[in-house]
Order: C-alpha cells, then structure tokens, then sequence
C-alpha cells in the first residue's frame, strides 16, 4: 500500500500515474489515472487538541473514495479544511495540480468543490428552486439591484430534480411539506447541478430511510460514472464497501491505511478504525524514502 | 445521465402518503389556513365593523383607518426583515420617537428647539443618517460579539430614547417649516401624501424581500444560518444591512410622525413597538425566523387599525382601548404558537 508522501524531489510526479501511484494503478484501477485532489501533510490543531496530524492521500479522476475512522478521528475537520470552511496549519491542497488555499466555502466552490452536508444543507422554510440555488442565485442587474432570475431558476430545478430522479408535486413546494427522502434529494441535486470537480459527501444517507439512502448511492454511483469524483464519509461500512474504489482511514488525525475495496476486507477496516490493526504509516519520520 | 430507480418513477422517493390524504393533508390545509388568516380576520373586522356600528361604513372612515396605520405599518416592514432574518429589534419605536424629536428640536421655531431653523431636508439627511448608526450599533453588538438580539436592542430601546430627551430636554416642540410637513399636508383624494407613500414602501420592499438576491439571502439566513454560511452566502453583511435598514425605516418614521403631529413630545410613539409587533406576527411573520411575508403584515396593520377605528367611534373607555391591545398581542402570539405547531 503506498500513500503518496514526499520523500522524493517533487520534479519526477508531474505526469499522473507516476512510480508512487504505481502500485494502486497496478491493479486496474476505476479511475483514468489523473489526480483531482492531491493532500500533503495536512495538519490542523485546535488549542492543545490535535485534529489533523500530517495527512496525505489523493483522489483520482472519477475515483470514489470513502474517508471513515472512528467519532474524533479528524473526518469532519478534513473535510472542512477541503471545502474550505477553514484553512489548514500546516501542509498543502493541490486541486488538479495546482496548489489552493481557500479562505472560503465560496472559493472552494468556485474550484469545482461540491460538499454535501449531513444535516445542515437545506431550508426547510424556502422551496426546491431557493434551496438548489442557495448563494448562487441567477441574478440580473436592475437600478443596482441584483434581482432574481425566477424563471430560470425554477427550469433548471425542474431538470436537476429529473435527473435525480426523484419526483415531487411542485418545485415550488416548501421543503417542510416534503418528506426526507425528497429534502435530501434536492440537497443531492446541488452536487448533480454544480458539482465539476470532486463532491464531498458528509453522511449523506445519516437521516434517510433503507429505500432514499438506496436511490443516494445509484445516484452516486451515477456521478462518479461521468467527470466528477467522489469523496464520502460515512459510518456505515456496508454502504461504502457498495459504493466506492478506494479507503482512506483515519485514526487520532493521521492516515492508517488506504485500501483499494477489492483488496481489503471489512474486518480489516474495522481493525484500522479501532487500532487493533497498526499500520507503519504514521509520518516522514519513519519513511524509509524511496 | 439515465438512473434506474424504480419502475414508476412517480412514486419514487414518496416516503409518505400523497398529499391531500388523512391527516398529512388535514395539517396541510391547517398550515395553509393559519398562514394566511390575517386576511380571513381582516376581512371579518371590517365587514362586523361596518354592519355593526354606525359611522364606520364610510370614506372618510377607511382613509382614516389607511392614515392611521401609517406609522405601524411602516415600522412594520422593519421589524419583519428583521424577525425574517431570524433576529428581532426592540429599537424601531424609540428610534422613530428619536428621530422625529431631534429632527423637531433642528428645525423648529420653538422657543424649546434648538434655534438652529435648520434646512428641512438637511435634518432630514441628519437623522436618517443617525438611524442608520443605531442600526450599525445593534448589529456590531449581535453580529461581533455575539450578543443577542433581543437584549441588544432592548438597550438601544431605552438609550435611544433617553439620548433624544437628553439632548433635547425632554420639552414639547412644535413649529415646523412647511416643506417638513409637506408628507402630511399635500393630499390626493382627500388623502394624505404618507399614505401613498407607505404603500410605495410596501410595493418596493415586498419587491425587495422576494425578489432581489438580498431578500432571499435574508429568508435563507433566518432559516438555516448554517446553511447560509456553508453555501457562501456573507451572513454578517446580510445581517449588518438588515439592521441598518430597520434603524433608517423607523428613522423616516419618525419624519412622517412629526410632520402629523407639527411637532414632538418626549413621550411620542410609546406602546408602539408592541402594536408593530403584533401586527407583524398576526400578518404571518413567525417569531423563530425565516416565516413571513410583507403584504401579510400590511394587513396586520390594518387589523389593528381598524379596531382602534371602532373603539374610537364607539367611544369606548381609553382603559378598553388598552386591554384590546394587551389581548391582540396574546391573539398574535397564540397564532404564532399554532403556525410552530402544524410544521
């Protein structure tokens, strides 16, 4: 198993699928090869606490890959740093070869980072339209005023929710009259309508019941099949073992393992998780260089 | 992309009955009907009134209701972008009594005034400007330190208040240039120019509110400020810009409320925070954010206009008048306890 860690001068990794993807690739991989999202030594400590210790992995083009570890093992704060709720201590992102640091959500959206959020994504008190467009509204200028682009708006929600999949009486309904399978739909919708890059999907099938978390993971599935890649968190192995290429475990903030799914077990992960399998990845220092 | 769901893509997804059937519909309809029952009370105020009491049913009586809204109605479109937007603020009424006292006490020929006979308009940009500061003051106490709104501005409520009275010292003024009163002195109809104003007001922020960028972001962050922030949207200048706009609506009601009366009083405009705010809740704006609609208050303000109408013509005791207010805020608080109910 190799995760990509710098021992070597960096000139030699430009052309994807170089010597330390190698092993991965060997094995047939989904993807085409080319590197969407490349971490390096990511570090984030909150006071005395740390979250992050030295993170790095990468994500392939049309790659899925599920992030679990156990509750405080670093997901949440990982995937804030991605999607750039907040910037990381230490260490670098480099989003299709090049480096970003993003001070924003908006700046990591306006690079093609989708993130789906487990219970924080919708407005139960605004429609599908208002809730597939939120901070990204159609706007043209009048008198100074950015007023909304209504029609438009309502159209393109009508086709995203088609191809989603997942019927509604009215778009223009507010979310509170839908039910929960529906709500994450429109919430999914976002990732299918914006989503050019990588999506970020935080537990997207927590609240849902056995047939909506059913329809998330098609669509998901889905998605990957065309340009974008896929990055899930999720506590529930079964569903990741159904979905994805590829595992990245998380334990007290470092990388314990990356796994292709067809090599690994579920036991094996659930060691990783809980420690009772220890892998020597823990960092540079015990990098024995290539 | 093509997914392959279900056979029937129509049930796909319909985790609960259709709409329409047992009691998902019934609580359905129940929302619809205690959102919108503003109108069904209004309209049951108005008719009761005219057929029951002698003198309501005529022109010069609804004008009156329309000139006696004014002041609620307007402080109204304040308080819902504010309530909208998830906050609440206590300040409107005493930043209304602040501007029209200060603005009295620069332009008045009163011998209590402060001499100066400013230029109407000048005092006009004066107190616009200062609404405008109360409004940055609040929304710096909320937005950077936290603190919420309700305490924020139930502060500014008593120091705005006290600021006037203090500068001013706290005497009656009257004598106002003509251009001053001009809102209330040219009429249409026999109607004055404020009323045709206000309701300039509602047709621009109702616009405003539902269909520019800032009014949505306004419904967004009172929904789920979370979400708001997660999609990019910059909460704390949507929020800095609906204080402010609060401040300077109750700032140019303060202008209209001088110019009615020629003048000002230390104690104008007391009670009228809670007249606005049951209007605003009975019109169907909810207490928990993100609710409501401005037309929906505008017929608030009438309700409440129309039943001081008919204690006023009826002539019924000043202390009937009070309990009458005291019971419609408990009516505005009940509906609003209902409408949480059947989400």
């Amino acid at each position: 198993m190799r995760i990509a860690r710098s021992g070597s001068p960096r000139p030699g990794r430009r052309t994807p699928g170089n010597a330390e993807s190698g092993a991965s690739r060997a094995a047939g991989p989904a993807h085409s090869g080319k590197v969407i999202l490349k971490l390096e030594d990511v570090s984030k400590s909150f006071g005395s606490v740390v979250a992050l210790d030295g993170v790095s992995f990468e994500v392939f083009e049309n790659e899925k890959v599920a992030l679990v570890g156990d509750n405080g093992a670093g997901k949440s704060t990982l995937i804030k740093i991605i999607s750039g709720n907040f910037p990381p201590d230490r260490g670098t992102i480099c989003l299709d070869g090049k480096k970003v640091s993003f001070r924003s959500p908006v700046d990591a959206r306006r690079a093609g980072i989708e993130t789906v959020y487990q219970d924080l994504s919708v407005c139960n008190n605004l429609d599908s339209i208002s809730n597939l467009f939120i901070g990204r509204e159609l706007t043209r200028s009048l008198l100074g005023l950015q007023v909304l682009r209504g029609r438009q708006m309502e159209e393109t929600t009508n086709a995203v929710l088609r191809k989603v999949g997942i019927s509604m009486p009215s778009s223009r309904d507010r979310m509170e009259y839908l039910s929960g399978g529906q709500r994450q739909a429109v919430a999914l919708g976002r990732f299918v309508a914006w989503g050019k890059r990588l999506v970020l999907l935080d537990e997207p099938t927590a609240a849902l019941g056995v047939r909506e978390t059913r329809q998330v993971l098609t669509l998901i599935e889905a998605t990957a099949r065309e340009r974008t890649s896929i990055l899930l968190i999720s506590h529930n192995l079964l569903q990741v073992f159904e979905v994805v290429d590829r595992i990245v475990v998380l334990r007290h903030g470092k990388v314990v393992g990356v796994r292709e799914k067809k090599k690994t077990t579920p036991d094996e992960i659930v060691g990783m998780i809980t420690g009772a399998i220890f892998i020597k990845a823990r960092g540079r220092k015990e990098d024995p260089g290539t | 992309m093509t997914l392959e769901i279900s056979p029937a893509p129509a049930t796909a997804g319909a985790g609960l009955p259709a709409a329409g059937t047992g009691r998902a519909g019934l609580k359905r309809a129940a929302r619809r009907l205690l959102d919108n029952i503003v109108w069904l009370i209004l309209v049951l105020c108005v008719v009761v009134f005219s057929l029951t009491i002698t003198g309501f049913f005529s022109w010069e009586n609804y004008v009156n209701i329309l000139y006696q809204s004014v002041f609620i109605a307007i402080l109204g479109i304040a308080e819902a972008f504010v309530l909208i937007s998830g906050n609440m603020d206590l300040s409107v009424e005493s930043v209304a009594a602040f501007s029209a006292i200060i603005s009295v006490w620069l332009c008045a020929a009163s011998p209590y005034a402060s001499g100066l006979h400013m230029n109407t308009w000048a005092a006009l940009a004066i107190i616009l400007a200062l609404g405008a500061c109360v409004g940055a003051f609040n929304a710096f106490f909320v937005l950077r330190l936290k603190v919420d709104s309700f305490l924020v501005t139930l502060s500014t409520y008593i120091v705005v208040r006290g600021l006037a009275v203090l500068i001013t010292g706290g005497m009656g003024m009257n004598g106002l240039p003509a251009a001053f009163r001009l809102v209330d002195t040219v009429k249409v109809l026999r109607i004055p120019l404020m009323v045709f104003l206000m309701v300039a007001f509602y047709v621009f922020f109702s616009f405003f509110l539902r269909g520019t960028r800032f009014g949505r972001h306004v419904y967004v962050i009172g929904g789920n400020k979370a979400a708001a922030y997660n999609f990019g949207i910059s909460v704390d200048r949507v929020l800095l810009g609906v204080f402010v706009l609060s401040s300077v609506i109750a700032a140019v009601t303060g202008w209209f409320m001088a110019a009615r009366t020629n003048g000002a009083t230390a104690g104008m405009a007391t009670g009228f925070l809670f007249e606005v705010l049951a209007a605003v809740v009975i019109g169907g704006v909810s207490l928990q954010g993100g609710m409501g609609s401005l037309i929906g208050v505008f017929a608030g303000a009438l309700i409440l206009s129309s039943i001081h109408s008919a204690l006023n013509i009826t002539a019924a005791s000043p202390f009937l008048t009070e309990v009458m207010r005291g019971l419609l805020i408990l009516v505005a608080v009940v509906l609003d306890a209902l409408r949480r109910m059947f989400r």
